[in-house]
């Protein structure tokens, strides 16, 4: 037992050379993952090649992001390693660095490398756009509405307004931002930008969100349908489109969404809600193996996954008082809707709805909108 | 190129979580025991194809024989990521086997490895740096176990390459603790032993005066008759279990055993009728002796290694003391209050010495027999 070390089984020897030991996520895209390891070699032997190690470096990121597998970000740091830590980082480094770090929710670093890049390149629209990511994720709406403001002149119509919608959305102004996306996505303006898939995927989620906060229930089911028709493997959309299920109690929609051995724990958290909820036969299985996912993130001092944590340890291990901690230092690090609303729920199980003042404060400030959030707004105001 | 890849990157940092799947770890277990070290290596395969693409046949799947072939680069390659070492001389390492098992982000390969130093540990230390140069994020999570209780965790990473370990101050706190619990445990349920020491002290608040009982004067008396008594049955059992423990003196434990019940029925019969040294002390230290010996078979059944038999031996018997020094401190105030009553010394001494002696009795029958009578 103390040998274990988060195994899951004993260790055995395999029966036969044919015997799968490991299946690459690669396997799902073997042009990407051919590309990588040729990649992977030359810099191998030239590590010092600015402009492969960059090309790698951003490979690796763009698999985080569409595997949701933070292993590529340590792959992509070490690339990168003999610009990493230099007075003079190349502005690409600066960025792919400050993507890194925004993932790991190490923002203040994200942030301090996205300024440098862009005092040198202040026409860098991913910088900018990285930059209002980082700055809306903790609050900082007014930085995060000029940064978008500055993405104007720089970037396509759709990733200015996307961006701009997205703060808005988030500050008293769901409807305008609502209707912003509704134009910069309308058949002619999406054609005439040509605008990628992934961007249109992304403008769609976020309209649905907006949609969800401004109760129009409908629109955001479509929304969420568009956005999986344009991109179906988007972890993101799938969470939101999870959550939005959830609340309206179509738990077994959940189930078919996710499948229980996702990889992406912030999906397998969503369908072990709606498991627990629906009394669902793997119900209890699918909790432990996210418990073993969180134990094996903790044994290692991540604390990334604090808002996934507190919700798991609020719902399915019914401790309302670990949760508020965990929610509570999730606010610190992170102030998304989500964060409010998990802080609050906690606040409330836990009876101590004090320990919510700065959410709720926060609420008040940006006006964020939401019949679920107002409600529980209320009741940890109190009479 | 690169700014149309990353641009496109951009695009979706909203819709990232930053949570998912798991950043890369190893597991290291190592048990250490004197000067060799023993335990696994788990190591990620996914971070070993990253190393030496073992997906030779481009199938997006890893199987037994793609890792099988390549054993001895792995082994090469795992042994020159991590160097053990103690007081300055290294531990060399030999990889003795190879298994596989599951963590929660996939099939691991277990590495069975075995290190040995030039002199029993003290102090242990780990220098690793497995993967860093391929992910700047990859950590090794260390399990240290050492002797028989203690384990110690650890993390490594890109900049933590380098901890050390003392084993010897830590253990030993662990197991001294471990020894005094013992020592306490065992003359809280030795009965034998308990009621000895009862036997001895129930008198200390008398003085005998020809065949009859008179109470002590003062307080102070009484604790100088116990602390006396004490003393000397401690310091007798002290020398006969350091004796045995060093296997100095050994006797047959059914004898020892035997012995002792007889001290108990001879201490309670002396206070119902005289038959042993009119000083209590003597009486204390001769029969201590043979305590000391049931003591040191107690000790001899935990099994101890040779380099902690001094620390067991000082803890143990700190335990007995302690055990013991409860005893006193709870029976001899009582006895003292009650001493000056008509019914202590003719119906208290008598009847609670008349008890204890039929239970010995029972001892030394059962033990020197060999039979199964008492339930204690």
């Amino acid at each position: 037992m103390i040998f274990a070390s988060g195994a899951l089984a004993a260790p055995y020897r395999p029966q036969s050379d044919s015997e799968i030991v490991e299946t690459l996520p690669a396997g799902t895209a073997p042009a990407a993952d051919r590309a990588t390891r040729a990649l992977r070699a030359a810099v191998a032997r030239d590590p010092n090649n600015l402009d492969l190690a960059l090309r790698l470096a951003g490979l690796y990121v763009t698999r985080a992001r569409i595997d949701s597998d933070p292993r590529q970000l340590g792959r992509a740091e070490a690339a990168l390693a003999p610009w990493w830590n230099t007075a003079d980082s190349p502005v690409p480094v600066l960025v792919l660095r400050a993507t890194i770090e925004q993932s790991n929710h190490v923002f203040a670093d994200a942030r301090t490398h996205l300024e440098r890049a862009l005092a040198q390149q202040p026409a860098n629209a991913q910088a900018r756009l990285t930059l209002a990511t980082v700055q809306q994720v903790t609050g900082d709406f007014p930085g995060a509405a000029e940064s978008c403001a500055r993405l104007a002149d720089v970037a396509a119509a759709i990733v200015a307004v996307t961006c701009q919608a997205s703060v808005d959305g988030l500050t008293g102004r769901a409807a305008q931002a609502y209707d912003a996306l509704d134009r910069v996505l309308a058949p002619s303006a999406a054609r005439k930008d040509s605008a990628s898939v992934g961007l249109r995927s992304w403008a769609t989620t976020l309209q649905a969100e907006i949609a969800e906060r401004l109760d129009r229930l409908e629109d955001a089911e479509r929304l969420y349908r568009a956005s999986r028709a344009l991109d179906p493997h988007d972890a993101y959309t799938i969470a939101a489109y999870a959550d939005f299920l959830l609340d309206q109690q179509r738990y077994a929609e959940v189930i078919d969404l996710i499948p229980g051995d996702t990889p992406v724990d912030t999906l397998l958290l969503r369908r072990v809600q709606a498991a627990a909820r629906s009394g669902a036969a793997d119900a209890a299985d699918t909790a432990d193996d996210l418990a073993q996912r969180f134990a094996a993130l903790r044994a290692r001092g991540d604390r990334v996954h604090l808002r996934e944590e507190a919700r798991y340890t609020l719902e399915i291990l019914r401790a309302p008082d670990a949760a508020l901690a965990l929610a509570v230092e999730n606010w610190r690090v992170q102030k998304e809707p989500l964060d409010a609303r998990i802080a609050l729920e906690a606040a409330l199980a836990a009876h101590r709805p004090q320990a919510a003042r700065e959410v709720l404060q926060a609420i008040a400030s940006t006006h964020l909108e939401g019949a679920r959030i107002a409600e529980l707004a209320r009741e940890a105001r109190g009479p | 190129m690169i700014g149309r890849l990353l641009f496109a990157l951009c695009f979706s940092l909203f819709a990232a979580p930053a949570f998912a799947h798991k950043p890369s770890d190893s597991y290291l277990a190592l048990r250490v025991s004197d000067a060799a070290i023993e335990g696994h290596w788990d190591i990620a395969v996914r971070d070993l194809d990253a190393v030496f693409d073992l997906d030779r046949n481009a199938d997006g799947k890893i199987d037994w024989g793609e890792i099988d072939g390549r054993r001895a680069e792995i082994d090469v390659y795992a042994a020159s990521r991590l160097a053990l070492s103690s007081a300055g001389n290294p531990c060399p390492l030999t990889i003795t086997d190879h298994e596989v098992d599951r963590h929660t982000d996939g099939g691991y390969l277990v590495v069975n490895l075995r290190a040995v130093c030039s002199a029993p540990v003290d102090a242990l230390d780990v220098d690793y740096s497995l993967l860093f140069d391929i992910d700047a994020l990859h950590r090794g999570l260390l399990k240290l176990e050492t002797g028989s209780a203690s384990v110690t965790s650890a993390v490594f990473s890109a900049s933590t390459r380098r901890q050390s370990f003392t084993l010897g101050g830590l253990s030993a706190w662990t197991q001294l603790r471990g020894y005094i619990g013992e020592g306490i445990e065992h003359i809280a349920t030795g009965f034998d032993h308990l009621l000895f020491l009862v036997a001895l002290l129930l008198p200390s608040v008398l003085v005998r005066r020809g065949r009859h009982w008179e109470p002590v004067t003062s307080f102070p008396r009484a604790v100088r008759s116990v602390a006396g008594t004490v003393t000397a049955f401690t310091l007798a059992h002290s020398i006969t279990l350091s004796l045995a423990t060093l296997s100095v003196v050994s006797l047959p434990s059914r004898l020892v055993e035997s012995l002792i019940a007889l001290s108990v029925l001879l201490t309670a019969l002396d206070n119902l009728w005289p038959i042993l040294p009119r000083r209590r002390w003597q009486v204390a230290f001769a029969f201590g002796l043979l305590h000391g010996f049931g003591f040191a078979s107690v000790l001899a059944d935990l099994q101890l290694p040779p380099r902690a038999l001094a620390l067991s031996l000082f803890g143990f018997n700190l335990g007995v003391e302690i055990g013991q020094l409860v005893l006193v401190v709870v029976l001899v105030p009582l006895v003292y209050l009650v001493r000056r009553t008509r019914t202590y010394p003719r119906t208290g001494l008598a009847s609670a010495s008349a008890v204890i002696g039929v239970l010995s009795t029972g001892w030394l029958i059962e033990r020197s027999l060999d039979l199964r009578l008492l339930p204690f």
